[in-house]
C-alpha cells in the first residue's frame, strides 16, 4: 500500500514536469513546423491575403536554377568542409596528444575560433580577403590570389570554406583528443612488438578505436555546414552571380525580403527532409563500420 | 624501467615547433583585426609591410566611438540577459524534464515516444520554423527578449535532453530509493539528490547553450528586429552601413564584440572545453 | 533551510528574474496621440531625427516618433508579418509599393490638400506602379533622385573634358581619359544592387518606361526592349578598374571621393557617402547619353521617398498632419540640403550643385522612372545583371536575356494573371 502510493507520487510527478514541457517544445516547435508546411502550398507573400496553390510552389522548386544552385552549393561546402574539417582536426588532435611541451596552452589557443561569432569572423575575414590577400599576391606574383577571392565564382565559395573551416577545426580537435585519449596504452605497447609505426599504427590500432568519435564528428559536421548562413551574410550575401547562396540564406532572404514566403517554406521543408535524411544515412552507415570492426 | 620511459617519453620537439607555427593561423586574423581597430583611416595602405605595421599610436578613439555608434553596453546588457536567462531556464526545465522523462522511458512506451519526439526536434532546421514563429510570437505579444528566451529554451531542449537523459543512465536509481524511503516526494528528492548529482552535466548544458545564445544572430534578427533592442552580434551586423568606409572604426567594434567571450574564455577555459567534450561525446 | 530548498529557490529566482527582466515593453497613454514612422533610407537617418525634433516641438499633441532601421523593408515586412503596423511608412516608389497596394495595406488619401503641389510627373509613376489600375492614391511623393553618371568637376576642367550627349561621345571620353592615365569608371559591383544604376540609367533612354506592363499584357518580351542596354553596359567594364565585382558600393564611392576615378555611374543618393569620405569634392552629375540620338536621353529619375499611411492608422488626421509638416517648403529644403534630393513638391527649391547639369531635364519634367522599381526583389535582376557582366562566353547575351524573359514569367505569374484577367474583363465591358 505504502509503496503504491509512492510509486503513484513519482509518476504523477513525472507526468506533471512532462505535460508542460511537451506542450511549450509543441507550441514553438512543432506547431510553427506544421504552419510552415501549410504555407508551403500556399502563394502567401508573408503579409496580405493569400490563395492555395496546392503543389505548385513544389514543382516549381525543382524547376527553379536558382534553388537547385543552392542545394548544390550547400552540398558541395559541406561535404567539402567537413573533409577538411576532419583531417586537419586528426592531425592536430594527434599531435596535440603527443609528447609536446605547453600541452594545455596549446590546447587552449586552438580553441579559441570555436568560441568567436560567425558573423564577426566572417566580417574580419571578408577585409582579409579583399585587401590583405590580393596584396599579399600581387607583392609575391601569385597570380591565383592577387585578386580578391571573393569577386570570382571559382574561388569564393573556397573563401567561404576556409573561413567555416578555421572555425570548426577547433570543436572537431578536442573531441578527437578526448577519443585519443581514450585509447589505452597497452594498445600502442602491443602494436610495438609487432613492430607497427607511423602512418600504419595510425590505420590499423588507433583508428578503429576512435571511430566513434569521428562518427560524432561527421554527424555534428555534415548538419551544421548543411545550415550554414552567417558566414554567408558576412562574406558574399550570396555573391558573386549567386553563386553563394546557402539554402538557408536564400530561404531567409527571399522567403522575408523577396515575398517567395510560401514558395520558400516549401524549400525549407525539403530542406528539412534532406538534413534528416543525410543524419540517418550517415549513422546508419557508420554504425555499420562500427559492428564490422 | 622500460615502462617509466614509455611513459615519460621524450618531449616530440618538432611536433612542439610546428603545432606552435600553427598557432599562427589563429592569432594572425586576431592580430590583423587588432592593428587595424586601432589604426586611423589615413594610416591604411595597400602594401603588406603597411598593412602589417603597428599603428602610430595606440588610441582608444576607433573604440569610443564604435561603443557610442553600436550602442555598445545596452547590447551587451541584452546579450548577457538573454544568455544567462536561457542558461538558467535551460538548466532549471531541461534538467527536470531530462529526469522526469528519462527514468520513466525504460519502462513506459509513451515516455519514449515523448523523448525521440522532442529529441528528433534537432533536426528541423530554423529556417523553416522562423517565419511562422514571427507571426505566433508577435500575436503572443511576445515578440521581444522574453520570447527570445522562449525560442531558444525551445530550441536547445533536444540536444539538452538527449544529455540530461544520457547522464541519468549513469546514476543508479538506489540513490533516489534511500531518500524515497525516507517519505521525501520526487520533487524533493530530484532537487537535494538527482540536481546536485547532474552537476557536471549543468556545467556542459550552461557552456553549449550559453556559446550558442552568445553567437547567434538569427533569432533575435526575425524576431526582435525593429524593437530597438540588439544583441553585440546584432548589432555588427545592423550597423554595417553606418560604418561605411572607415574599416577602423568598424574593427573596433568587432574586436569589442569578441572580447566579452574572449575573455571569459580565458577565465573558464577548462571548464569550457570539458563541458564541450562531455556533450560531444556523451 | 536545506538545502534541498535552496536549491529550488535559486531555480525559482533564476525563473522570476528571467520572466521580470525581459517583460517591460509597453507604452504608456497620457492623452497624446502617437504617429509612428517607419522610414528606410539608412543614410537620412540624421535629417530624419532633425525633422523629429521639429515636429515635436511645434506639436503638443502629437509625438511623432520615426524609426529609421538599417535594412528596413526586412524589418517592415517583419512587422508586416506580425501585424505590428506603424502608422505612416516612408519608402521609395518601387515594387514594395506595388506589393503593399495589392495587400490592400495602404489608406487611400486621395483628400489630402497637399496632393495638388506635388509634379503630376511623380504622381504619374506611382500610378504606373498599380499592378492593375486602381481608384484613389496612396501615396504622397516626396523626394526623387536622379541617377546618371557623376563626375568630379575638377577633374573635367583641369583636362578641357566636355559633357557627352550621345553614346559615342561617351565612349570616345572614355577612351581619352584612360589615355591621359586616368580611370574613367569606378563600379562596386560586389554589392549586386550597384549592377542596377547604369542598367537604370540607360534604360530610360533605350527601352519603354512601361515595358514591364506592356510584357505582363503580352504584348512584348524583354529580349526585344532590353539586349542593347546589356549589351552597353558590358561595354562599359572596358573602362573600368581591374575587378570591378570584388569592390563594394562603399569602397567605390571612397574611390570616386578619392579622385581615383574621373566618373562614377551611380544615383545623386551616392552623394553624402562620397562627402562623407570627401568633403571637398567638386561632383557634378550628368544624364547618361546611352542613346546616339540626344533627344532620347532623359534622366532617370524616381520617387526616392514617398509617404503611405497604412490602413490600420486609426488617427488619420494627426497623420495628415505629419504629411502636412514635412510639405512644409523650408522641412523640404532643409531635407534637400542634407540629401541632395529633388522635391517632388512643385516650386522654388534650391538645388544641390551636384545636380547642375540636370537641372535642365528637372525643370522640363524629362524623366522616366527606374526600371527596376517594377522588377520583383526575388527575381534578383540585379544578381542576375552581375552573372551577365562575369559571363565571357560567346553567348553570353542570349542566355541572359532567354533567362530574363522565362524568370520573368515564373516571378510574375500571379501579377500577370491578375493583369490579363483585368484587361480580358474591361475589354469584354467595353
Amino acid at each position: 500500500m505504502e509503496h503504491k502510493k509512492i510509486k503513484n507520487d513519482r509518476e504523477r510527478t513525472f507526468m506533471l514536469i512532462t505535460i508542460p514541457v511537451v506542450l511549450l517544445f509543441f507550441c514553438f516547435n512543432t506547431l510553427p513546423l506544421l504552419k510552415g508546411v501549410f504555407y508551403s502550398f500556399t502563394n502567401f507573400k508573408g503579409y496580405g491575403s493569400y490563395d492555395i496553390v496546392g503543389l505548385r510552389n513544389y514543382i516549381d522548386l525543382f524547376s527553379d536554377a536558382r534553388v537547385g544552385n543552392s542545394y548544390l552549393f550547400t552540398l558541395k561546402y559541406a561535404v567539402v568542409c567537413t573533409i577538411i574539417v576532419n583531417v586537419i582536426s586528426l592531425i592536430l588532435a594527434l599531435g596535440l596528444n603527443s609528447k609536446i611541451k605547453g600541452k594545455t596552452v596549446l590546447r587552449g589557443i586552438y580553441f579559441i575560433p570555436n568560441i568567436l561569432g560567425g558573423l564577426v569572423v566572417g566580417y574580419i575575414f571578408s577585409f582579409f580577403f579583399t585587401y590583405i590577400l590580393p596584396a599579399v599576391g600581387q607583392t609575391l606574383g601569385i597570380e591565383a590570389i592577387s585578386s580578391s577571392m571573393l569577386s570570382s565564382t571559382k574561388t569564393a565559395w573556397f573563401a567561404i570554406v576556409l573561413v567555416g573551416a578555421w572555425q570548426s577545426i577547433a570543436m572537431n580537435t578536442i573531441i578527437y583528443i578526448s577519443g585519443l585519449q581514450t585509447v589505452p596504452e597497452d594498445v600502442y605497447e602491443a602494436g610495438s612488438l609487432d613492430g607497427a609505426t607511423g602512418w600504419k599504427k595510425f590505420k590499423n590500432l588507433t583508428f578503429p578505436l576512435i571511430i566513434p568519435f569521428f562518427t560524432i564528428n561527421l554527424v555534428l559536421c555534415m548538419k551544421n555546414f548543411l545550415m550554414v548562413f552567417d558566414q554567408i551574410m558576412a562574406l558574399t550575401k550570396g555573391g558573386p552571380s549567386q553563386s553563394t547562396e546557402s539554402i538557408s540564406f536564400l530561404i531567409y532572404n527571399n522567403g522575408i525580403d523577396g515575398g517567395q514566403f510560401g514558395f520558400q517554406s516549401a524549400n525549407a521543408v525539403v530542406f528539412f527532409i534532406v538534413i534528416v535524411a543525410v543524419s540517418v544515412c550517415q549513422m546508419r552507415f557508420m554504425g555499420k563500420k562500427e559492428e564490422q570492426l | 624501467m622500460m615502462k617509466k620511459e614509455k611513459h615519460e617519453g621524450k618531449v616530440n620537439i618538432p611536433v612542439t615547433i610546428l603545432l606552435i607555427l600553427g598557432c599562427l593561423t589563429i592569432f594572425f586574423p586576431l592580430y590583423m583585426a587588432v592593428i587595424i581597430a586601432f589604426k586611423q583611416p589615413s594610416e591604411m595602405t595597400n602594401d603588406i609591410m603597411g598593412a602589417l605595421a603597428f599603428p602610430k599610436t595606440w588610441s582608444l578613439d576607433n573604440f569610443a566611438e564604435a561603443m557610442r555608434v553600436t550602442d555598445f553596453w545596452n547590447s551587451l546588457g541584452n546579450s548577457l540577459l538573454l544568455t544567462v536567462a536561457t542558461v538558467a531556464v535551460s538548466i532549471a526545465l531541461h534538467g527536470i524534464a531530462g529526469y522526469a522523462i528519462g527514468r520513466s522511458m525504460a519502462k513506459s512506451k509513451v515516455y519514449n515516444f515523448i523523448y525521440l519526439y522532442i529529441v528528433s526536434g534537432m533536426f528541423v532546421p530554423f529556417a523553416i520554423l522562423m517565419m511562422p514563429l514571427v507571426k505566433q510570437t508577435a500575436q503572443l505579444g511576445i515578440a521581444n527578449r522574453f520570447g527570445v528566451v522562449v525560442l531558444y529554451v525551445v530550441f536547445y531542449m533536444p540536444m539538452n535532453l538527449l544529455l540530461y537523459a544520457g547522464y541519468l543512465k549513469n546514476i543508479p536509481l538506489a540513490l533516489e530509493e534511500a531518500a524515497r524511503v525516507d517519505g521525501a516526494s520526487t520533487w524533493k528528492t530530484y532537487w537535494s539528490i538527482i540536481f546536485p548529482v547532474m552537476k557536471p552535466m549543468h556545467a556542459t548544458v550552461a557552456v553549449l547553450t550559453a556559446m550558442s545564445t552568445w553567437n547567434d544572430v538569427m533569432t533575435p534578427l526575425v524576431i526582435m528586429s525593429g524593437t530597438g533592442k540588439n544583441t553585440l552580434p546584432l548589432a555588427q551586423l545592423n550597423f554595417q552601413t553606418q560604418f561605411g568606409t572607415n574599416y577602423n572604426l568598424a574593427f573596433a567594434s568587432y574586436l569589442l564584440a569578441l572580447l566579452p567571450i574572449l575573455l571569459f574564455y580565458l577565465i573558464c577555459q577548462k571548464q569550457i572545453i570539458n563541458g564541450v567534450v562531455n556533450g560531444a561525446v556523451k | 533551510m536545506t538545502s534541498k530548498t535552496k536549491v529550488t529557490g535559486i531555480a525559482a529566482a533564476a525563473l522570476v528574474f528571467a520572466a521580470a527582466g525581459l517583460t517591460g515593453c509597453g507604452s504608456e497613454d497620457d492623452g497624446v496621440v502617437t504617429i509612428k514612422m517607419l522610414q528606410y533610407k539608412p543614410e537620412a537617418v540624421d535629417a530624419f531625427q532633425e525633422l523629429e525634433t521639429r515636429f515635436n516641438e511645434s506639436h503638443e499633441d502629437i509625438r511623432l516618433e520615426i524609426d529609421s532601421p538599417n535594412d528596413a523593408m526586412k524589418i517592415l515586412k517583419t512587422q508586416l508579418v506580425r501585424e505590428d503596423y506603424p502608422d505612416i511608412i516612408a519608402i521609395g516608389g518601387d515594387i514594395n509599393y506595388s506589393n503593399f497596394l495589392d495587400a490592400e495595406l495602404l489608406m487611400d488619401i486621395s483628400d489630402f490638400e497637399g496632393l495638388s503641389d506635388v509634379k503630376e510627373a511623380y504622381l504619374k509613376m506611382d500610378k504606373e506602379l498599380e499592378y492593375v489600375p486602381m481608384d484613389g492614391v496612396y501615396a504622397l511623393p516626396y523626394m526623387a533622385n536622379a541617377a546618371g553618371v557623376l563626375y568630379n568637376r575638377d577633374i573635367f576642367e583641369e583636362h578641357g573634358w566636355t559633357i557627352p550627349t550621345t553614346w559615342d561621345e561617351f565612349i570616345s571620353l572614355c577612351g581619352q581619359i584612360e589615355s591621359e592615365g586616368i580611370q574613367p569608371l569606378y563600379f562596386g559591383y560586389k554589392d549586386v544592387w550597384t549592377c542596377l544604376a547604369p542598367w537604370n540609367a540607360m534604360a530610360v533612354d533605350l527601352a519603354p518606361s512601361d515595358v514591364c506592363y506592356q510584357v505582363n499584357a503580352g504584348n512584348t518580351t524583354f529580349s526585344e526592349n532590353y539586349r542593347e542596354v546589356a549589351q552597353k553596359q558590358k561595354q562599359l567594364l572596358d573602362y573600368a578598374q581591374d575587378d570591378p565585382f570584388a569592390y563594394s558600393y562603399n569602397d567605390a564611392c571612397t574611390a570616386f571621393a578619392r579622385g581615383e576615378s574621373a566618373m562614377y555611374v551611380i544615383g545623386s543618393y551616392a552623394v553624402p557617402q562620397i562627402q562623407s569620405v570627401n568633403p571637398d569634392i567638386n561632383i557634378d552629375s550628368f544624364v547618361f547619353p546611352a542613346s546616339n540620338n540626344p533627344e532620347d536621353n532623359i534622366l532617370n529619375s524616381g520617387n526616392d521617398l514617398q509617404f503611405s499611411i497604412m490602413n490600420r492608422c486609426e488617427n488619420k488626421e494627426a497623420a495628415y498632419e505629419v504629411l502636412r509638416f514635412f510639405m512644409e517648403d523650408e522641412n523640404i529644403q532643409y531635407y534637400i540640403d542634407d540629401q541632395n534630393a529633388v522635391p517632388c513638391k512643385k516650386g522654388d527649391f534650391e538645388l544641390a550643385p551636384m545636380l547642375d547639369s540636370m537641372k535642365p531635364y528637372i525643370e522640363e519634367g524629362k524623366l522616366a522612372d527606374y526600371q527596376d522599381h517594377h522588377y520583383p526583389a526575388e527575381m534578383s535582376v540585379d544578381a542576375m545583371i552581375q552573372t551577365y557582366l562575369m559571363d565571357d562566353s560567346e553567348d553570353a547575351l542570349d542566355t541572359f536575356m532567354e533567362r530574363f524573359d522565362k524568370q520573368w514569367v515564373r516571378y510574375n505569374r500571379d501579377i500577370i494573371r491578375k493583369v490579363q484577367e483585368y484587361t480580358e474583363e474591361h475589354s469584354g465591358n467595353e
